[in-house]
């Protein structure tokens, strides 16, 4: 009772601390009314001092004219930060007088715990990584931490430097909004060694019989077949979206988010099924379930696994001598095949934008919009020529590609008509969370099909 | 009597800074944080009231459920081990290796040293099954059992996890339950021993009651920094395959931050506490005589 | 009551004749096999992951990723330690993480103490209740004091500097060191204080110069556990630093990735190297001291 009592204080003025909507003089008094109650315990004067402290302290919480381009990223992502360095000495130079750019990194794990952590402060760097699933960057968008880039980038007169199909992933992503830069412009798809196929005489599979009989010619060649992390899980998950939307067609994933299908209905679990008797004739290898990312893509670009599904971001890896054993010349991309009597085609690709990378609404001034302007005019060709990556902004300067799968990337990208979701895009952050942990134990049979998608479905309706 | 020790200046002075940085670091946001378990919401969107809904939530979620299941089952396996062979590595150092103590008491101790990141990178390459074969499958190939997947199935990465977190701390044990046992005054052992004791028998009816104490602080000390691992576990498996190695406090931390439910998460922290506030108590009534205060 | 019950841990240990029951107990069971196996056994154990440590400091990439775990690097990467030691930082970071565990360290130790001694020594109402409410903290997860925490430092302007890490240490340092310290002053006899302070010293001055030798041994086995449970954060650190220059060394082991997303094994695994063997080289200083004192057991009451 007591405790109940003390907590419920605690909180109240913890609350009123966190909204700064009222006095903190309120606060100090509704705690000092308590405080005959609060016996015991000398932390209620010192409860007092903290919350003086916290919400009368010096603050910089809410200040609007940011000293620096802040930029708050994963670690893993190095090919943002270097490309911002460059723009920082070469072609932004003045912007960077203005407002240097000064990047932070944290682990792509704890990146979520950090943006809240600063969102409860108003504390968010100008520009940042706005969370591992879409579902937060658009909590954070409608809370309005985010900026709406639409009108933003229309106002300085630079929203034409974005590429159209950039636009409209952003669009599908994002609940119709433009809330993030396209840093990156990726299509998923997978990558095969060539010597590989040609050495057991096949060709590139357009349906997904032909894939599967491929990898079983692979396998009893004594090739593994598919390199996927199942520690990451999304690689595999992303085998079931590719089929999903190849027998049910581009909508079968917003069905679900909608409402109109569920996961545990029969043509979605027999997706699931399929890519369980991938892992069942054991064609990811041993120990999926511990393979890490590093590990996967080691696998194949070092001639281990023959086929590889991954999104175009590989390609600065596929276009490193020292990762890629195998030659960018020996490595080749295709769609994901075609499913008999599907209602999907094999030229719509699931496209993405990387880790959502937006700027922060309370700190967009106009020194943030002059950087944002040289970002969307240069960033895309210094990208593409120093680093190979193919970002969502328009190459200004023309470059030449490093290798002809990085041409047939870009091709495809062009070609493209209609962007498909993957499996995950449109899941909270629970969902989310639940079908990449339990991927692996999809492919190696500990979980049913059904299970994995009852799992996953009711983590869906439950949030 | 007490006068002088009775001081009330002195009292305060003595006490008096430790208490308030500790009710500032650790009682206030305790408090604080348990208000939340009362509300929805998080920094982003706010919070609301919420009444006793987190609650009743926490009765009928069965993923909190199978997390607390594995932090008590995790919490004993770890507890046990490593205060056990912390003992027995002490009783080692004590009775065995007079001179050659210090040197192997130190390696012993190096687990302890290393960095929780290294650990788990060591420990998934010694039970890796691919793509190369791990030492610890090499083992049990040559013995004719065959390869593992170790990370595979929930049983075997549970164990994997006991084995680390024992390998880790029972350097550390050995050291806190030595400084104990050096305690023992020669002349019990000596006399107990021209009584006829010796051996295991020496150790049971000397030894150990006189060590006890330090044996019950220890446990109460390892019970509970056990039932709230979560370094390890993320660094080793990060609560898989599925959900299966998720103890509560990574179930809370994901709950809290990544699937943004502050006010879930707190009551998730809530039962946590409790259930160490209990397990403690436990320990504390086996061992009244010497650890409560009157 | 329980109060005067026999010590729990005795700091001070009695007269003692070192090493004749030991002595004694070696010479009836003569190198029996069973502890060469187990000291053999405990030795593989130990040694070879401290081995591969370092074997895989001086490994390439592809050596750590495409050979076996426990094949020797193919050629001899030293530049690896200084990879870690430029590009990785390991230097700010120690430094930063030194900056942060001492000052946390000695606050914990002095402040721990004087809490210790005025549970255990003096007399005093409520101290039962005292010790059970700083024993409470041993049961709180850091996880849940996060939020909260990271608002005040942040409201109190402190974000950006070492302090919330200071701070954080110090208070969640405090009840175990307290618990551990009241316990060790078991052992010393409250008569000692109340003479003392007969021939005219104040509580106190005898709390500072009677009471700190005798436990002094306790002082440091507490520190001890202390200075590895701060060095090895990794929570509280990961959450309060928001700066680079900011990093501890934990937090900094993080952030092996090479130009294209990749961790760089070698380079890690270096800059492991050189925080393991700093942190021996610590231990093994102070170990020395503490098994000194305690084998020494020579303060007497």
């Amino acid at each position: 009772m007591e405790n109940v009592i003390r907590a419920g204080a605690i909180r109240v003025s913890a609350y009123l601390c966190l909204n700064d909507d009222r006095e903190p003089t309120v606060i100090i008094h509704s705690l000092r009314a308590r405080r005959a109650r609060i016996t015991g315990l000398a932390a209620s004067a010192t409860a007092v001092a903290v919350l003086v402290a916290a919400c009368g302290g010096t603050g910089t919480g809410s200040s609007s004219a940011p000293k620096q381009f802040s930029y708050l990223t994963n670690v893993e992502n190095t090919t943002v930060k270097t490309g911002l360095g460059t723009l920082a000495n070469g072609a932004c130079k003045a912007q960077n007088q203005t407002l240097p750019l000064n990047v932070d990194t944290v682990p792509q794990t704890s990146l979520d715990q950090k943006l809240q952590l600063l969102a409860g402060q108003n504390a968010l760097p100008v520009q940042f990584a706005a969370g591992n699933a879409p579902a937060l960057t658009d909590q954070l968008y409608k809370s309005g931490k985010i900026a709406d880039l639409e009108t933003k980038l229309r106002d300085l007169g630079v929203y034409d430097q974005i590429e159209p199909a950039a636009i409209s992933t952003i669009k599908a992503l994002y609940g119709g909004k433009m809330e993030v830069l396209p840093y990156e412009y990726n299509i998923e798809g997978i990558f095969y060694n060539k010597k590989v196929f040609n050495e057991h005489g096949l060709s590139v599979p357009s349906t997904w019989d032909a894939l599967v009989s491929d990898a079983a010619t692979l396998q009893s060649a004594g090739v593994q077949p598919f390199a996927a992390s199942g520690q990451q899980g999304w690689p595999i998950t992303r085998l079931v979206s590719g089929y999903l939307y190849r027998s049910l067609g581009p909508d079968a994933m917003k069905d679900v988010a909608d409402g109109k299908a569920k996961l545990t209905d029969p043509q979605y679990v027999e997706a699931a099924a399929k890519v369980a008797e991938l892992g069942k004739n054991g064609y990811f290898g041993k120990g999926v379930g511990s393979i890490d990312y590093d590990t996967a893509f080691n696998q194949f670009l070092t001639g281990k696994a023959a086929m590889f599904y991954m999104g175009s971001w590989a390609l600065t890896n596929i276009d490193d001598p020292k990762q890629d054993q195998v030659g960018a010349e020996n490595i080749g991309f295709m769609p994901f095949p075609a499913v008999p009597d599907g209602k999907g085609s094999i030229d719509q690709y699931p496209s993405n934008v990387g880790l959502a990378m937006t700027l922060g609404a309370k700190t967009f001034d106009s020194r943030v919009g002059a950087w944002v302007k040289c970002i969307t005019q240069n960033y895309g060709s210094v990208a593409l020529k120093d680093q190979g990556s193919i970002s969502g902004f328009k190459v200004n300067t023309p470059v030449q590609d490093p290798n002809s799968i990085t041409t047939q990337v870009r091709k495809t990208i062009g070609a493209s008509t209609q962007n498909v979701l993957w499996f995950e895009a449109l899941f909270s952050t629970k969902a989310t969370n639940v079908s990449q942990t339990n991927a692996a134990s999809l492919v190696t049979g500990s979980m049913s099909p059904e299970q994995f998608m009852q799992t996953v479905q009711r983590a869906l309706s439950g949030s | 009597m007490h006068r002088v020790l009775g001081d009330r200046r002195a009292i305060v002075t003595l006490i008096g800074p430790a208490l308030l940085v500790y009710s500032l670091v650790m009682l206030v946001p305790m408090v604080w944080s348990l208000g939340y378990s009362f509300t929805k919401g998080n920094t982003i969107d706010g919070f609301t009231g919420n009444g006793l809904h987190n609650f009743q939530r926490l009765f009928s979620d069965t993923a909190a459920h199978k997390a607390l299941w594995f932090s008590l089952k995790y919490g004993v396996a770890v507890t046990v081990g490593q205060v056990l062979a912390g003992y027995l590595l002490a009783l080692l150092y004590i009775f065995f290796l007079k001179r050659a103590s210090a040197v192997i008491r130190t390696l012993v101790f190096f687990p302890v040293i290393m960095p929780t990141v290294a650990v788990g990178l060591l420990f998934q390459k010694f039970f890796q099954v691919a793509p190369q074969t791990g030492p610890m499958n090499s083992l049990l190939s040559t013995v004719g059992v065959g390869s593992v997947d170790w990370f595979g199935s929930p049983g075997k990465a549970f164990w994997v996890l006991v084995i680390m977190d024992i390998w880790r701390s029972m350097g550390f044990y050995a050291v806190l339950l030595f400084a104990g046992l050096v305690d023992i005054p020669d002349e019990v052992l000596e006399s107990a021993r021209l009584d006829g004791a010796s051996g295991l028998r020496l150790v049971r009816h000397i030894v150990l009651p006189l060590s006890f104490p330090v044996l019950m602080s220890a446990l109460i000390f390892s019970i509970n920094g056990t039932l709230k691992v979560f370094d390890s576990i993320v660094a080793l498996t990060n609560g898989g395959p599925g959900n299966a190695t998720t103890p509560l406090t990574l179930y809370m931390f994901q709950t809290s931050f990544t699937y943004s439910d502050y006010g879930y998460g707190s009551t998730i922290a809530l039962l946590l506490t409790v259930v160490c506030l209990l397990v403690t108590l436990a320990i504390f009534r086996v061992s009244r005589r010497d650890l409560t205060e009157g | 009551m329980a109060l005067d019950s026999p010590p729990m841990m005795k700091a001070s240990g009695s007269a003692r004749r070192p090493g004749t029951t030991r002595a004694l107990w070696r010479r009836r069971h003569p190198g029996r096999i069973w502890v060469k196996v187990v000291i053999g056994l405990l030795l593989v154990v130990e040694v070879y992951p401290l081995l591969w440590m370092f074997l895989t400091s001086l490994k390439s990439n592809s050596d750590y990723l495409n050979k076996s775990t426990w094949s020797l690097p193919t050629s001899w990467e030293w530049g690896n330690y200084s990879e870690a030691w430029t590009t990785g930082h390991i230097g700010l970071y120690v430094r930063n993480s030194l900056l942060a565990t001492a000052p946390a360290l000695l606050l914990i130790i002095v402040l721990g103490t004087a809490a210790g001694f005025a549970l255990q020594i003096m007399v005093w109402k409520g101290r039962g209740l005292m010790l059970i409410i700083f024993l409470a903290g041993i049961m709180v997860p850091s996880q849940m004091i996060l939020l909260p925490l990271f608002t005040v430092y942040f409201r109190a302007g402190l974000s950006g500097t070492l302090w919330p890490l200071i701070l954080t240490y110090t208070g969640t340092g405090l009840p175990l060191t307290v618990f551990m310290m009241a316990t060790y002053y078991r052992a010393v006899p409250r008569e000692l204080f109340e003479a003392a302070t007969i021939d005219g010293a104040g509580i106190l001055r005898s709390f500072w110069s009677i009471s700190i030798p005798m436990v002094r041994n306790a002082i440091l086995t507490v520190g001890l556990v202390q200075f590895f449970f701060i060095w090895n954060d990794l929570l509280i650190a990961l959450t309060f630093t928001n700066n680079q220059d900011l990093r501890t060394i934990q937090v900094g082991l993080l952030n092996f990735t090479g130009d294209f997303g990749a961790t760089q094994y070698g380079p890690l695994f270096a800059a492991i190297c050189i925080n393991v063997i700093g942190t021996l080289v610590i231990y093994l200083f102070l170990n020395q001291k503490v098994m000194k004192g305690l084998t020494g057991g020579a303060v007497k009451g």
